[in-house]
């Protein structure tokens, strides 16, 4: 088996063995749909809203699910193993393997937590294009998931990382649900005036996923912008896990420890 | 600088390999082959040969610096760590490695290793390399077996070779008992036998150990020690990170790390070796360190 197939299975391995973890991917994304559907089931029916306030609450609530859990696991996917990583990188074991074996991780439990997120949401909602609506439902945990491995390399702590996850994706998804409008907008440099709510990561996600919920249809001018976004996020993990996990780089002798834990010229 | 073989699955060392290689360095690497003096005491003296090494060193490093910067403006203040640190480590010598707390000599081995990159400074080298961290950085969730499969595919061994390496490793340190645990319900002690046989798996030229036996009951101690002369008669250049002065006497050098630099300390190095075996540590000691 390759480095890449064994640093992934015993990724898998550990993942699996993480209990609580499985149990929360289980448990969450019900509680979370049911509630957001809850809260917003006492709203007025808005000329704004796609949908009945509870329909689109459980929406909403879904797409938050899947991407927060999904980014969650990114998270402690690099907490965990942070300093084992380092020492593996030493050993020889490149790090884009490491962290292609990570990435590939946080995918099957976005790809899982978008599979129970949807299996909960088409019991409640009657969903009009359910393979669009679960492809974007794993697109915006793939979303989430690279940011949780961002920030679980740039605020290194679990407690510290969960409250930044979970301001991140509470706020990203209260600005990009469309419930509270956000009339601010910004000037950017190439593409110009953009809305300040067009910047939430989530924004373009839940554009698709409404759509394919609720017309069915395929809104195709999000998905280069999500797609943008992930692109992005994949970078910034990249850098950020690259200088997390130590210098392999003996800098000024210009010199790197190669794939056999040894020096090399 | 040509690349050796990597000996990872071959039961011979590639040290014979080495004494011939040239390092970049090396216009200021001392070509004596005798023993380090006991009067030296200059910041350059950690560089000299053991008692029985003639051939040139497995690895060199030059003028290591390091600081570590406060990343607060105001309040946080910039440590100073190593200051031009100087060592070499020959083929077949074990070399202590001395210091007070927080002198610098796990960052200095950290940037032996290729884990830390030093602020100024040069590390030569050519051969295959172990490291035993102090800290045992291993992945908690894996069993111990998953942690060897784990790390032999870092080092490039084929299956078979780090089972039996492994099986090796667990017999003489004695963990065999523990290959299908899970490593973070294993005690300390054992945990530190995997993280020194994660170090040693692949059979590398050199292999560079930061306080190895915390933890280890006495029987494995001595098991250690003895794993070590074996290493050392084969071949293999060993630094340990050590505070434990009745240990001194089983190096063939010992070097201080003081005020950032390198000091050789005034051991008499070959009577030492033999010695060794006859130390009266304790197993308090052990447990302290």
């Amino acid at each position: 088996m390759s480095a890449l197939g064994t640093a992934t299975r015993l990724r898998v391995v550990e993942l699996l063995r993480r209990p609580r973890t499985l149990v929360g991917l289980l448990v969450l994304p019900p509680v979370v749909v049911e509630m957001y559907g809850t809260a917003l089931a006492s709203f007025p029916q808005l000329p704004t809203l796609a949908a009945a306030p509870a329909t689109v609450g459980r929406t909403t609530g879904a797409l938050f699910a899947a991407a927060f859990l999904a980014g969650l696991v990114g998270l402690f996917q690099l907490l965990s193993a942070r300093s084992g990583d380092e020492r593996a990188a030493v050993a020889g074991l490149p790090r884009h393997t490491m962290l292609a074996a990570r990435l590939v991780t946080v995918t099957l439990v976005a790809v899982a937590a978008s599979v129970v997120t949807f299996t909960v949401l088409w019991l409640r909602v009657d969903v009009a294009a359910p393979g669009l609506a679960f492809a974007s439902l794993v697109a915006a945990g793939l979303l989430y998931g690279l940011l949780g491995v961002f920030v679980g390399t740039v605020v290194p702590r679990e407690l510290e990382g969960s409250i930044v996850l979970v301001f991140l994706a509470d706020v990203d998804n209260a600005l990009s649900s469309g419930l509270f409008p956000v009339e601010l907008s910004v000037s950017l440099p190439v593409v110009g005036e953009v809305g300040v709510t067009d910047l939430a990561p989530l924004a373009h996600p839940q554009e698709l996923f409404t759509t394919a919920v609720f017309e069915g249809t395929y809104a195709s001018g999000h998905l280069a912008p999500t797609l943008a976004w992930m692109a992005l996020s994949m970078a910034a993990a990249l850098l950020a896990y690259s200088q997390s996990t130590g210098g392999s780089s003996h800098g000024l002798a210009g010199r790197v420890t190669d794939s056999l834990g040894r020096w090399a010229a | 600088m040509p690349n050796i073989p990597n000996n990872a699955d071959s039961n011979s060392t590639a040290v014979s390999s080495l004494g011939d290689q040239s390092l970049g360095d090396s216009d200021s690497v001392s070509d004596d082959s005798g023993p380090a003096s006991a009067s030296e005491s200059g910041p350059t003296n950690a560089s000299e040969p053991g008692p029985t090494n003639t051939s040139g060193p497995v690895f060199t490093a030059r003028g290591i610096e390091k600081t570590y910067s406060s990343r607060l403006p105001v309040v946080g203040r910039d440590v100073e760590v190593l200051t031009g640190a100087d060592f070499e480590l020959y083929p077949g010598e074990i070399v202590g490695i001395v210091g007070e707390n927080g002198s610098g000599k796990s960052t200095l081995m950290q940037i032996l290793v290729g884990a830390l990159a030093p602020d100024a400074g040069t590390v030569d080298g050519d051969a295959t390399v172990g490291w035993c961290p102090q800290e045992t950085l291993l992945y908690d969730r894996l069993t111990v077996e998953e942690t060897f499969e784990l790390f032999g595919e870092a080092y490039g061994m084929s299956t078979e070779r780090v089972r039996e390496r492994r099986d090796e490793l667990a017999a003489r340190l004695d963990f065999e008992q523990f290959l299908e645990y899970r490593v973070d319900r294993l005690s300390g002690g054992n945990r530190q036998k995997v993280n020194l046989a994660v170090a040693l798996l692949h059979e590398p030229d050199v292999v560079l150990l930061d306080e190895p036996y915390t933890g280890f009951d006495w029987e494995t101690y001595l098991a250690f020690w003895e794993l070590t002369e074996d290493l050392v008669a084969d071949g293999t250049a060993i630094a340990i990170i050590s505070h434990l002065i009745s240990e001194r006497e089983r190096f063939d050098r010992v070097v201080e790390l003081r005020d950032g630099q390198l000091h050789e300390r005034a051991e008499p190095p070959q009577q030492a070796r033999s010695a060794a075996h006859d130390s009266s540590s304790s197993s308090e000691e052990v447990a302290e360190s």
